[in-house]
């Protein structure tokens, strides 16, 4: 054995097992992050099932017949929950029958279903039609699954009569509008690219742009310039805001290479993806249905992610203020990350709304939720819960500057330190004299 | 003419220690005068607090008749202090450096100019101004520190330790440039020292401070006279032992 190899090692595994930066990265992230996150989505996934099956799903009876009693009769053994209404000239009146009865979709049995019926039994060319229309809100990447329970439903039942016997014509209403042809788990699928963009966005511009704001203050203790400067006629908070604005045209260039960049990959992805749903003959442009962002849900979205990264970055410059050097200012960051992973990935599968009062309460309180929800929330043309997010982002980093001042105003900003031990905390106050 | 400093019954607190204690001394416009005195014996303390960065606990500290606490604005304009172990930013070169402190102190860019172009001249780095200061040798760092504290032309120096860790020649060289300085300009000078014979060599005062407490001042000659010693050094073993 090479000698002293063992002492070494020794003294490595305790040098980096003390590190907190290794405890975060290597521990809590894997063994907290990733459990909250498979609950996260498993929750996300039940809550849409759930929501699917115990939701109403309204049956249109415009045929009458035995074939369409019989139709019921399954989806009904099968547990949906159906509400049944005969004879109702849908023709125009979607959207006003949805908000009738209170429901997000709607089965039509076109009159001629039962004759169908029966006469594919003799000539399978013939099929009969069902029209189903769904909802689209926007809110969640589960959206497709009440359109995807349908199509599991209708297989079954073709399985129990003849193979191909009925066939469901999809429609989907967008803000609503009746797009005719349109499957909701199709836009749902295209629509998740745009829900995982924003909070990529968030976690990886707010994590860098982090570390380069805690990494100039603690650099000034570090290199030992900020005692210098503070002792100059310079305004001191003079000092914080020139921290803060250099960090935020850091942060910005990175906003715009970064923003750039991912336009291109999920354009190119969703092109792909767009030119492939073509080719099966049905055309979806995200534009026309309503979908793309307006320029002021862009401008909204803009000043969304703007103020929470000045948010994120007065947080950061605060936090490091009580570091000595830069090491343990990024590691004392590294602490932010918890509430700017989490918002960010819950929001990637979960539709806020369907959250339990308290979990609603503590996303919406996370100021790093706000871009991926405002994200969201302009895509289907609510900018008010994005002007909302805005305004309260900006009171968080109000408070945060306002606080930061006073520390920059007083001797904190030499003598306070985060203890995590008492007795490194005494020796390093030993130091100062 | 009001006092330099004037420092009158200072303590300070640090969570439960009491880093000065009562601590009272006097400094005249002109003077040089050093602080000395064991590790922990709350020079950097005071220092710190004579150049508003820290807050005495209770007691007060004037410069020349403005109150450090609650007017450490007007102090800032007229001193200059230069911490133990500063830096420089690694990234400037050392003229950048210079121009960077100069433009705090300065009401025009012309006399931020003069300024660098004196602080070029008291460092003695020449061509090496150029270069970032990452690539400058401790008492590189060191002459160029205490050429951005002189440049201002302040009315008092504050200088923690000006000396530390500096080799034989660069440790020279800054004894001479703070001795030439302060007698050409006329600058007050307030200093640490753990080297005696620099205290002895540049100061007109020393202070010997022991847990936070003036224990005896006097002339360099004065004190070696009262306690029977060849040196300061001698005193200052003398005068600890005895406190």
């Amino acid at each position: 054995m090479l000698r002293g190899l063992r002492t070494f090692m020794v003294k490595e595994l305790k040098e980096l097992a003390r590190d907190p930066k290794i405890l975060i990265g290597m521990i809590i992230v894997p063994v907290v992050l990733f459990p909250i996150m498979g609950s996260v989505m498993s929750f996300a996934m039940t809550t849409a099932m759930e929501q699917t099956v115990k939701a109403t799903l309204v049956v249109v009876n415009n045929d009458g017949g035995e074939w369409a009693r019989m139709f019921i009769q399954f989806l009904q053994s099968a547990g949906v929950n159906v509400l049944v209404e005969d004879n109702v000239d849908l023709e125009g009146r979607v959207v006003e029958l949805i908000s009738k009865y209170n429901t997000t979709q709607i089965l039509e049995i076109p009159s001629g279903f039962s004759r169908n019926v029966t006469a594919h039994l003799t000539n399978p060319n013939i099929k009969a039609t069902l029209r189903f229309y769904s909802v689209f809100r926007g809110t969640s990447i589960f959206e497709g699954t009440g359109s995807s329970i349908v199509d599991t439903l209708v297989s079954q039942f073709n399985r129990n009569i003849a193979p191909d016997v009925l066939y469901t014509e999809k429609s989907t209403i967008i803000k609503g509008e009746v797009k005719r042809g349109l499957d909701p788990s199709m836009i749902s699928g295209i629509m998740a690219m745009q829900s995982f963009t924003m909070p990529l966005v968030v976690i990886i511009l707010l994590s860098s742009s982090m570390q380069i704001a805690a990494t100039t203050v603690a650099s000034e203790k570090e290199e030992k310039t900020l005692e210098t400067l503070l002792a100059t006629p310079v305004d001191r908070l003079a000092i914080l805001w020139g921290k803060l604005f250099s960090s935020i045209i850091i942060a910005a260039i990175g906003a715009i290479a970064y923003m750039i960049g991912v336009t291109y990959y999920f354009g190119s992805l969703t092109g792909n993806i767009t030119a492939a749903v073509e080719a099966a003959g049905v055309s979806i442009d995200l534009a026309s249905l309503g979908l793309a962002m307006t320029p002021l849900g862009y401008l909204l979205l803009g000043i969304s992610l703007f103020v929470t990264i000045v948010a994120a970055l007065s947080l950061a410059v605060i936090v490091s203020a009580f570091a000595e050097d830069v090491r343990s200012a990024q590691s004392l960051v590294g602490y932010i990350y918890i509430p700017i992973y989490f918002p960010a990935f819950a929001l990637m599968f979960i539709d806020i709304n369907t959250l339990p009062l308290a979990a609603k309460i503590l996303l919406y309180a996370i100021p790093f939720s706000h871009p991926a929800i405002a994200s969201r929330a302009v895509t289907m043309g609510d900018y008010w819960t994005a002007a909302l997010g805005i305004i309260y982002v900006s009171a968080f980093t109000l408070i945060v500057t306002y606080l930061a001042s006073r520390m920059f105003a007083t001797e904190k900003i030499l003598t306070a330190k985060i203890r995590f031990k008492k007795a490194k905390g005494s020796k390093k106050q030993e130091e100062l004299y | 003419m009001s006092l330099a400093i004037e420092a009158s019954d200072v303590v300070k607190v640090f969570g439960g220690i009491r880093a000065l204690d009562g601590l009272s001394f006097r400094v005249k416009p002109g003077e040089v005068y050093g602080l000395i005195g064991p590790n922990g014996a709350g020079k950097t303390t005071a220092l710190r607090i004579v150049s508003t960065l820290l807050t005495p606990t209770s007691g007060t500290v004037k410069v020349f008749g403005h109150e450090v606490v609650n007017e450490a604005e007007e102090v800032r304009k007229i001193i200059s202090y230069l911490p133990e172990e500063a830096g420089a930013y690694k990234y400037l070169s050392g003229l950048e450096y210079l121009e960077f402190m100069a433009k705090f102190y300065a009401s025009d860019g012309d006399e931020a100019q003069r300024m660098v172009r004196e602080a070029a001249e008291i460092s003695g780095l020449g061509e090496r101004l150029r270069d970032k200061t990452k690539t400058y040798s401790k008492g590189m760092k060191r002459r160029l520190l205490i050429a951005r504290a002189l440049m201002v032309k302040p009315r008092l120096a504050i200088l923690d330790e000006p000396t530390s860790g500096l080799d034989v020649i660069h440790a020279f060289h800054v004894r001479e440039v703070i001795k030439k300085y302060a007698g050409e300009h006329g600058i007050t000078v307030l200093l640490s020292s753990h080297n005696m014979l620099e205290v002895e060599h540049l100061c007109s005062r020393v202070a010997l401070i022991n847990k936070g407490r003036l224990v005896v001042e006097g002339a360099p000659q004065e004190l070696k006279g009262k306690y029977e010693s060849r040196n300061l050094e001698e005193v200052f073993a003398k005068v600890v032992k005895i406190a």
